[in-house]
């Protein structure tokens, strides 16, 4: 009886989540290297009722969650920095995480720190580290397209682009930062890509896919809360039989 | 009893039924392939009346309705770009096949993507089919030409949750493949909401009946007893 109440009241909860998601994305339009996420709507158990013929069948709503991040590349800007770094391409950047825990990212809005190691604009270094002179300026730093870091014409490191098999399965660890879990497969080097010195990768975030999709989640939204309210309706008559 | 009372609470939940399949409906209004459910009412079987002094026949009488079968509406969902690759999307008849740790299932939700062994997987991780049944290779530029993917038709199909659908294969189907889309549900929000209002005046409408034939039971029980 009235189970249709609780299917709606799933079907509210899954347009919550892409809601949420889609407030993320449009929030980080701006954040070089961030990969929007993509949302799974599926639908749920069927249930038959005693009274009903097996053919007739009740879903019990449906449930929505992040099924991977989206691969296409973003808008390649000119910045001129020589520490802006994008790739062109498939692929990540290896860095550490405070914790010590290697990730993945593909914001390469990066900067030196007092020690002179490349980091990226919240502090985490690469892996492996790359240390450049006491006293090099950025402007004297050269990343070739295969990552090679030079300075001065001396050769003092590789920055690595790596990709997993299953990058879906990458698990986000905000400021678009990943990590690789066994589902995603172990980091290897990346193949067909290329670094791209003083361009950065803006969001791939399309805001008016973005948009339309909030105003759909709004209106299944609406409609979900207009289901329930019916299925009330119904409870209530039931109610004041007599 | 009367038997106005059980025509009307049998068509109440019959309605009930189709409220709450509506409900399910309005809640997959994203799920990418979903195919609305509904529920066909027939009328029970008519009962004959007899004169009960002389065994003649009077006429029948109807006994009200019931659920007598479920319908999936396999409608065409409409065509949403993602520009995603590795999304795919059939227009026309079939369903795409994974292989789930309980068999093969089918599917019109093409939202794809690779796994750890480079194989085309669904969302839950089972892998997509080629047309010989067999699981799909992702290509090193990481995509899959849309003819790899097997697209079969299915008898009775029928959902079983996790956008799959239930049922038997029966050779290749005639539906193409369209690359960097999903087929949206294939809901109608405006018609579900009006089938919605119909089915609560539907069953208010029953609810008065009941109200009215408890009316004139009860008017008889206490006019019978005052005569008595």
């Amino acid at each position: 009886m009235l189970e249709g109440l609780y299917s709606a009241a799933a079907g509210m909860e899954a347009q919550q989540t892409q809601l949420d998601a889609i407030s993320n994305d449009v929030a980080n339009a701006d954040t070089p290297g961030y990969q929007a996420e993509k949302i799974g709507f599926q639908d749920l158990l069927y249930t038959t009722d005693n009274a009903l013929p097996s053919s007739a069948i009740v879903g019990a709503g449906a449930a929505a969650s992040t099924v991977g991040f989206s691969q296409a590349q973003g808008t390649l800007q000119q910045t001129g920095n020589p520490l802006d770094l994008a790739i062109a391409g498939n692929g990540y950047f290896q860095v550490r995480m405070p914790g010590g825990t290697t990730a993945l990212t593909r914001n390469g809005s990066f900067q030196l720190n007092a020690q002179g190691q490349i980091t990226t604009s919240t502090g985490m270094e690469m892996v492996p580290p790359i240390t450049v002179p006491k006293g090099t300026r950025p402007d004297q730093i050269s990343v070739g397209p295969d990552g090679t870091v030079s300075v001065a014409n001396r050769r003092i490191g590789r920055l690595r682009v790596v990709e997993v098999p299953a990058p879906d399965k990458l698990l986000p660890q905000g400021k678009s930062v990943f990590v690789a879990t066994a589902a995603s497969g172990a980091p290897r080097p990346v193949r067909g890509a290329s670094v791209q010195q003083g361009f950065l990768e803006q969001s791939n975030v399309d805001l008016n896919v973005a948009l339309t999709t909030m105003v759909s989640a709004q209106q299944g939204y609406s409609m979900d809360s207009r289901a329930i309210s019916f299925e009330s309706q119904l409870g209530q008559i039931a109610a004041t039989l007599k | 009893m009367d038997l106005g009372l059980n025509i009307a609470s049998a068509g109440m939940l019959a309605e009930q039924v189709q409220e709450d399949q509506l409900s399910n409906d309005l809640a997959n209004a994203s799920t990418p392939g979903y195919k609305p459910e509904s529920s066909v009412q027939q009328s029970f079987g008519q009962l004959l009346l007899y004169n009960t002094s002389n065994g003649q026949a009077v006429g029948s009488i109807a006994t009200g309705v019931e659920v007598s079968k479920g319908v999936t509406d396999l409608v065409q969902g409409p065509l949403q770009p993602t520009g995603q690759p590795l999304d795919f999307a059939i227009t026309g008849s079939g369903f795409f096949a994974v292989q789930t740790p309980n068999g093969v299932q089918y599917t019109r939700d093409g939202r794809f993507s690779r796994n750890t062994q480079g194989l085309l997987v669904n969302q839950f991780g089972d892998t997509v089919l080629s047309p010989n049944g067999n699981p799909i290779r992702v290509g090193a530029s990481g995509t899959v030409p849309p003819s790899a993917l097997g697209v079969f038709n299915v008898r009775n199909p029928s959902q079983l949750g996790n956008n799959n659908f239930s049922g038997t294969a029966a050779g290749l189907a005639a539906g193409t493949v369209q690359q960097g889309q999903l087929e949206g549900s294939g809901i109608n929000a405006i018609q579900a909401m009006v089938k919605m209002e119909a089915a609560l005046n539907a069953y208010t409408a029953g609810q008065r009946t009941i109200g009215t034939i408890s009316q004139t039971m009860q008017e008889s029980a206490s006019t019978v007893a005052r005569i008595l």
